[in-house]
């Protein structure tokens, strides 16, 4: 059974534009509207499964629509599709409870990959856990050979519930996005060390040099990684935090509501540890 | 460091720790660090993306997160602070930076997301942020000492 959509815009150009994107990608268009006043009595004759929400409309804006839907039907599934996108309208979107947000002009793959993960949040979710350890392996192994120049092998861990003991360093960034996630990675004092001198050429001068040098090092592989995930598919939309350092005297490491998948990768300057973990959520901007 | 970050986590601890067992809160004081600082226990690494940037942590001694775990769970013994007791004082780093972000919102800065939280259990430990310094909040909570770190940045 196709996918039924209802459009919500006041601009007929823009609602036959919306509506041959999803119909040429099998989608079925249940419903129009172009205002508060025919809104809910149409999403409530054609019972659409998605709601596409334009923002800027004379009258009640589509922030405005929006609450308005929710408040008719709480599981109303909607999707922002506007020219505007700053901080404050998705931070409003937000708390509405919209499930979506696309870009105007809109471009009709990413509208229908939206929809389809709106419709199916845990496709995606399958996907970051499907890709998402691989995919910061690659991003590690790249960083550390063109940095350090240094070959890059893995050797498996079994991803079990026990804590792991630091070697040494640990960072740890926290990863945003449709779904929420951290990247830890952990190596010896010595690693880093003969890291940082293959990187400087040099012998580190102190700790707070070969401190640095890992925090960029996480910073890169962990952002590239989430820019490879990003380009898979936008709508993981993920973003990082920056890095968190622990290092002192030996330290336990426990993610209790994420299970970190974890790998051990092996280079001339000893192993460093990879772990990556993914929660599930439900918002989709692009 | 902008001052005002601090409120909203003051306002968020104050809402929260009520809810969850948890009777008086007490801010005592409020000091500056460096980036880098010791920890001996426990502590709650809760990452903050948005308009502003950076890391909440939560930090306090194992025995305190013991208590704490405790008072969470109605009064059930913990002698270990074991995935159980791990569990439920990550969960109220969640609840109060989840809190956090709805109390920044008001005062207008908005869309801030938070990272799961990773938990670091260490006896002289040290951390280093990536901010020039970091703010140490001392709260008492039903006299445990709890010390939070924030190192945000626009």
């Amino acid at each position: 059974m196709s996918i039924k959509v209802m459009v919500v815009d006041d601009s007929p150009f823009s609602r036959m534009m919306i509506g041959e994107a999803l119909v040429g990608a099998g989608y079925e268009v249940v419903g129009e509207a172009d205002s508060l006043e025919s809104l809910i009595e149409t999403y409530n004759n054609c019972k659409p499964d998605v709601v596409t929400m334009d923002i800027a409309m004379p009258g009640a804006d589509g922030f405005e629509c929006s609450r308005e839907l929710r408040l008719n039907d709480p599981k109303a599934k909607i999707i922002l599709v506007s020219s505007m996108k700053d901080e404050e309208s998705e931070a409003e979107a937000k708390r509405i409870g919209v499930s979506g947000y696309v870009q105007k002009p809109v471009d009709g793959e990413t509208l229908i990959n939206v929809i389809k993960n709106v419709m199916s949040p845990d496709a995606l979710f399958e996907q970051l856990l499907e890709r998402g350890l691989e995919t910061f392996k690659e991003a590690l192994a790249q960083n550390v050979t063109r940095m350090a120049k240094t070959p890059v092998t893995f050797t498996p861990i079994e991803s079990v519930d026990t804590p792991y003991i630091s070697q040494g360093i640990t960072t740890v960034i926290g990863i945003i996005g449709q779904s929420t996630g951290s990247m830890i990675m952990d190596l010896s004092v010595q690693s880093a060390e003969k890291i940082t001198e293959a990187m400087l050429r040099r012998p580190s001068k102190n700790r707070d040099e070969v401190l640095a040098m890992v925090a960029e090092l996480a910073n890169i592989i962990a952002g590239i990684a989430c820019s490879m995930l990003n380009k898979k598919d936008k709508s993981f939309a993920l973003r990082v935090s920056p890095p968190s350092l622990f290092h002192g005297n030996t330290a336990e490491i426990v993610s209790p509501s994420v299970k970190i998948q974890r790998a051990l990768a092996e280079t001339d300057f000893g192993s460093i540890f990879l772990g990556v973990g993914f929660k599930k959520g439900s918002k989709l901007w692009m | 460091m902008d001052v005002k970050v601090i409120n909203p986590i003051l306002a968020a601890f104050a809402e929260i720790l009520p809810q969850i067992g948890f009777q008086k809160v007490e801010k005592k004081n409020i000091s500056l660090v460096g980036s880098t600082f010791n920890y001996d226990g426990v502590l709650i690494n809760l990452a903050v993306v948005g308009s502003i940037k950076g890391v909440i942590l939560i930090g306090m001694d194992i025995d305190s997160a013991k208590r704490f775990a405790s008072q969470m769970m109605m009064g059930m013994e913990v002698t270990d602070f074991d995935a159980l007791a791990q569990s439920a004082v990550s969960e109220m780093g969640n609840m109060v930076c989840a809190n956090a972000c709805t109390q920044f919102s008001k005062i207008g800065i908005d869309g801030l997301d938070i990272s799961p939280p990773t938990i670091m259990i260490s006896q002289g430990g040290q951390a280093t942020l990536s901010v020039p310094q970091t703010v140490v909040i001392h709260f008492l909570v039903d006299s445990i000492e709890i010390k939070v770190y924030v190192g945000l940045a626009s």
